[in-house]
């Protein structure tokens, strides 16, 4: 019986979703007009066309090659703005400082309005004394 | 730059940040994924949580990771150069009604709504709504307009086309909302209904001109609400579009609203009620037209009923310009103040101020972040690169720019009105994409 009632009921929703524009549609439907919907057996097979758009390709980009030591060598740690990056900034040094005193570590606030802002001045002087870089906060 | 580097990002943000990564050519870059929020904690808490804390990803300790992405060699997948190519995969889709509604929302092509299945028939009547090529590329949309900070896709007039199929749209309406995709001029990226952002934005249109009639756009009771065919599908045709064409509004990759906005489903579609306003259309205000068809696009929070602020008193006697003004002066500068009168709020206001300008004039608000905000600010008195925020304009405010939207619809059945946060961003004649 469960059977029958569940076959009918996909009956019934299957014509509604191919008919109810017919005699809604002067009543501000939100369903398709009726040129849209064509009366179509649930069972027919149809071929849709792709809603997407395009996306483009990807040009993969070398990384940059890693350290063989921390010691001597000089992290700059970048906020770039977000709230309470810097706190979270200023602990990691103190965790560097405690662990590897024999690493140069220096904060810097990033220059620009919002996170995603250039700011070629301090990428100039990154390029050119730090040997390694923290960036925060992806919030 | 060629230095080893680690990017500390929430663990919440792992999806989102993984397909990124991929989309800038830099699948392996070594992001330090921790416990979240920073904001609001304490350096006590910080430390407890993040230093002394576990990678919620890995398991494994946040700073002894850290050391091993600047000192582990790259490994040769990370090594990998080239390039990858991508489409949007199968053009079309075989099955039947049911089969096909079931995969196209496994597919998550729509919001969760049933949708009229676009078949080329459907989608070729579609196109029969406005004379532009349907190969013709309209223009590039990601999750958010602001910068670059997620790919673009392209998308043509027919994915318009498919688009407004699905949402139920009529051919009518094909030159508005193509109007509404159509892209900025200035950045040359169209806008999205449907952003990233945490905040939960929406969006919202409003429409002027002759084209009101001509569509059936309601604009008497209930005219910011789902109650036309019109309003309501090409509300609901540009956020299926956003998801589809803009790649939005998939959770954890390229949505992240903490508590969403349900005007995603359908964005707010205001046709202003010119006929009842004593003031000048919007669009003329902005230098259009008489009768000129022009869709303004706005994005913000959305609208709630005046009577939700603290600010509207009620009372026997109403003062609704400062009720206005008190209203303004509450909201945030992110999308500053949007007013939605109905026709007799607006012949109160009239009583009081001539035009709109004078309105705006004694609510005299800060401008909304963006145009104005960014244009007026001045860096700090010595101020230094890497010390402190340099403002870099992205553009010019327009001269005509709204700095409070001021827009007349509804009917006159009492004195309820809306007011929210919305934030002008440019308009578009919709004649130009007949």
């Amino acid at each position: 019986m469960k059977r029958y009632l569940s076959a009918a009921v996909s009956a019934v929703l299957c014509l509604g979703l191919f008919y109810s524009s017919n005699v809604m549609e002067d009543t501000n439907s939100f369903a398709a007009t009726n040129d849209q919907v064509q009366a179509v057996p649930c069972d027919e097979k149809i071929t849709v066309l792709t809603p997407l758009g395009t996306p483009p390709n990807i040009k993969l980009k070398k990384m940059a090659p890693r350290l063989d030591t921390l010691d001597g060598k000089t992290i700059y740690f970048v906020d770039d703005g977000f709230i309470g990056g810097d706190n979270l900034l200023y602990e990691m040094i103190d965790w560097f400082k405690a662990n590897y005193p024999k690493t140069n570590v220096l904060y810097k606030r990033k220059g620009g309005m919002g996170f995603e802002a250039e700011d070629p001045v301090l990428w100039a002087e990154i390029k050119e004394k730090a040997d390694a870089v923290i960036i925060a906060l992806g919030h | 730059m060629g230095i080893p580097s680690v990017a500390i990002v929430l663990s919440e943000f792992y999806e989102q940040e993984t397909d990124k990564a991929l989309q800038c050519g830099m699948p392996g870059i070594r992001t330090q994924w921790i416990q979240g929020p920073v904001w609001a904690k304490t350096r006590e808490q910080l430390r407890r949580d993040v230093i002394n804390g576990n990678n919620p990803i890995s398991g494994r300790p946040v700073m002894q990771e850290i050391v091993e992405k600047f000192t582990k060699p790259l490994t040769s997948e990370e090594k990998r150069t080239g390039e990858i190519e991508r489409n949007r995969g199968p053009e079309t889709y075989t099955g039947t009604s049911e089969e096909l509604q079931k995969l196209f929302l496994e597919k998550r092509f729509t919001d969760f709504l049933p949708v009229v299945l676009p078949t080329k028939e459907r989608v070729d009547e579609m196109l029969m709504g406005t004379s532009h090529d349907p190969d013709e590329v309209v223009g590039k949309m990601s999750p958010t307009n602001t910068g670059h900070y997620f790919e673009f896709w392209t998308f043509t007039v027919r994915d318009v086309a498919v688009n407004a199929v699905m949402a139920g749209c009529k051919p009518e309406y094909m030159p508005v909302l193509l109007a509404i995709l159509s892209p900025d001029p200035r950045t040359g990226i169209s806008k999205e209904a449907i952003s990233i952002s945490d905040n939960g934005f929406m969006g919202a249109v409003v429409i002027n001109g002759n084209i009101r009639d001509e569509i059936g756009l309601n604009y008497d009771v209930g005219a910011v609400g789902p109650f036309a065919h019109a309003n309501t599908t090409i509300g609901r045709a540009w956020s299926l579009a956003s998801i589809n064409v803009g790649n939005g509004g998939k959770v954890g990759t390229t949505y992240m609203g903490v508590i969403g906005n349900q005007g995603n489903l359908i964005n707010i579609v205001i046709a202003e009620n010119e006929e009842k306003s004593p003031f000048k259309p919007f669009s003329v205000r902005l230098g259009y037209d008489k009768g000129e068809n022009v869709v303004s696009l706005f994005e913000g929070w959305g609208i709630l009923s005046a009577a939700n602020w603290a600010a509207n008193q009620w009372g026997k006697e109403m003062d609704y310009p400062q009720i206005m003004k008190n209203i303004a002066a509450q909201q945030g500068f992110l999308f500053g103040t949007f007013f939605v009168l109905s026709p007799p709020i607006a012949d109160f206001v009239k009583q009081k101020f001539d035009t709109i300008k004078e309105l705006e004039e004694y609510m005299a608000p800060p401008s909304p972040f963006g145009f104005g905000g960014f244009a007026k600010m001045k860096p700090k008195p010595g101020a230094k690169s890497g010390d402190t925020p340099a403002p870099k304009p992205a553009f010019q405010m327009p001269p005509n720019m709204p700095r409070i939207p001021v827009i007349v619809t509804g009917a006159s059945n009492n004195n309820y009105w809306s007011a929210g946060g919305f934030r002008y961003s440019r308009s578009i004649k919709i004649d130009d994409w007949r």
